[in-house]
């Protein structure tokens, strides 16, 4: 099945219409995304898988709003995207990016606080959102006392905190280490399962990418474009025991020979 | 055991006790090195100057200081979060940093006059660049991926400069409030040495030029006194400042 061509639902999360980025000059720049189209029903569990450099992080960043296309359309609940909407969007990127000098529960409550409204109750909120992500007992703990997981896990709060529909998320588990990062997989399954968000997830392993997902979207590199849509047909709740099974082995080699085929 | 408090002392005393009797036994010239109890009779004698004095120049201090680090840290923020201006500034602050102000005191003399404005002037010149350029380098040097975080959330440029720009380029900020502020500390007494007529610079030069041998060392080490003090709290703000400090960039 083709990612292009796709209408737009009113049960559609996140809609890109035909986005286009180049960077530099229009003749001579590099384009680095080129007519990406793709759609994420509401609730759903979708994940962007590609090789490193083939614009996927600059796309999460352009449905994110901090980047704006060159040519095309985001809508964000069905409304047209200007500019960042936290409230609509949250994000984690692949550093946890805690500001130092505050503690967990800051940092969580960082993006309300920002927003000024009632302290006791953006605390609250922040040592909510911190138990979801079972990190309750360090909410005074600083980064730098943190392991590289937990301050993941304090980011994936500061995502969820405004309690946004959609949780925007760019290779968040890709600095940590293999069995931290399987671990943290099924523990963003369960708050995704609880929490009913939409998630966009980023990333360049293939195992991740099948074992988290509803839909896999396969990115080739130069310029960056989908190129193949992938359902898993996987039941939930998924469990590690899957990843062995054949199904899995069938989808993964699929991938793996849609990206190998760009490897010189 | 001693403590090494108690050891510090004595070593401290023990020096005094072999200055004082170098001086006694005439092995020094009392024209060019005073003695310790040449000190104590010019403290007895004119405590009530010195402490006149202190309280001028300290004055002249804490509101050179409030100057320099109010507009030098504002000014810096601001120039480091453009990136244009900045690439313009920066080398000129560099500049700045690197001429000899002291050439334009004179001038400072004659446009506002003898009395504590001028010292207060010099003292911001000597200690505005260096403050202002070390914010502007810590701003500019910023990690862009925390900016982005902080729009992403829905930061104003305003909150993000504040909240997130200012508070890491922290230790590059103490590191040119303690350039500035020690900068700030000779301009003020320099100035005052050079043409004053009250504070702790002119004491010192004037007593140069009366032989008092015991008030100018009396004045040097009050000057010296303020100095530590100085120190003393800019590293208490930097302890302050530093506690988070360990890694920022090892961040997983």
């Amino acid at each position: 099945m083709s990612a292009r061509g796709i209408v737009a639902g009113t049960a559609d999360a996140i809609v890109v219409r035909s986005v286009s980025k180049s960077f530099g000059a229009a003749a001579g720049g590099l384009k680095v995304l080129d007519d990406i189209s793709l759609n994420v029903a509401n609730g759903r569990f979708v994940t962007l898988v590609g090789p490193s450099g083939c614009g996927k992080s600059t796309l999460l960043q352009i449905i994110a709003g901090l980047v704006p296309a060159s040519e095309g359309e985001i809508l964000i609940e069905g409304e047209p995207l200007a500019g960042p909407r936290p409230s609509a969007t949250g994000i984690v990127f692949q550093d946890a990016l805690l500001l130092p000098w505050k503690t967990a529960a800051q940092n969580v409550e960082f993006p309300l606080a920002l927003r000024g409204g009632d302290a006791t109750r953006r605390r609250a909120r922040a040592l909510d959102m911190l138990a979801l992500v079972g990190l309750a007992e360090v909410a005074e703990s600083y980064p730098h006392q943190l392991s590289g997981g937990m301050r993941q896990r304090v980011a994936i709060a500061r995502g969820l905190v405004e309690d946004p529909k959609i949780l925007l998320m760019d290779e968040p588990f890709a600095a940590l280490d293999e069995q931290t990062r399987t671990k943290m997989g099924g523990e963003l399954l369960q708050i995704w399962e609880r929490s009913s968000k939409t998630i966009l997830f980023i990333t360049h392993g293939l195992t991740e990418a099948i074992f988290l997902a509803d839909t896999v979207l396969v990115m080739q590199a130069r310029p960056g474009r989908i190129v193949e849509r992938i359902d898993v047909e996987l039941p939930r709740p998924r469990s590690y025991d899957m990843i062995g099974s054949e199904y899995f082995g069938r989808v993964r080699n699929q991938i793996w020979h849609l990206l190998a085929e760009q490897v010189p | 055991m001693w403590s090494n408090a108690l050891r510090r002392v004595a070593i401290f005393a023990a020096a005094i006790a072999a200055w004082e009797l170098a001086f006694r036994l005439h092995l020094i010239n009392p024209l060019i090195i005073g003695s310790p109890s040449l000190v104590i009779q010019a403290a007895i004698k004119d405590w009530r100057g010195f402490l006149d004095a202190c309280g001028t120049t300290a004055l002249e201090l804490v509101i050179s200081i409030a100057i320099s680090w109010s507009f030098g840290i504002v000014a810096g923020t601001a120039l480091g979060a453009m990136r244009m201006l900045g690439a313009i500034a920066a080398p000129i602050l560099s500049a700045l940093i690197a001429i000899p102000l002291i050439v334009v005191y004179p001038l400072l003399l004659a446009w506002v006059g003898i009395g504590p404005e001028s010292k207060i002037a010099f003292g911001v010149l000597s200690g505005v660049f260096p403050i202002a350029l070390n914010t502007l380098i810590g701003v500019r040097a910023t990690d862009r991926a925390y900016a982005q975080m902080a729009t992403a959330f829905g930061a104003t440029r305003l909150q993000l400069i504040v909240q997130v720009m200012l508070p890491l380029a922290m230790p590059a900020i103490i590191s040119g409030l303690r350039i500035g502020t020690s900068m700030i500390l000779i301009g003020v007494l320099v100035a005052e040495m050079l043409g004053a007529a009250a504070g702790l610079g002119f004491l010192i030069s004037l007593n140069r030029t009366l032989f008092n041998t015991g008030a100018v060392y009396l004045g040097t080490l009050l000057a010296l006194a303020m100095a530590v003090l100085i120190d003393a709290a800019l590293s208490r703000l930097e302890r302050h400042f530093g506690a988070w400090r360990p890694p920022i960039h090892s961040q997983a």
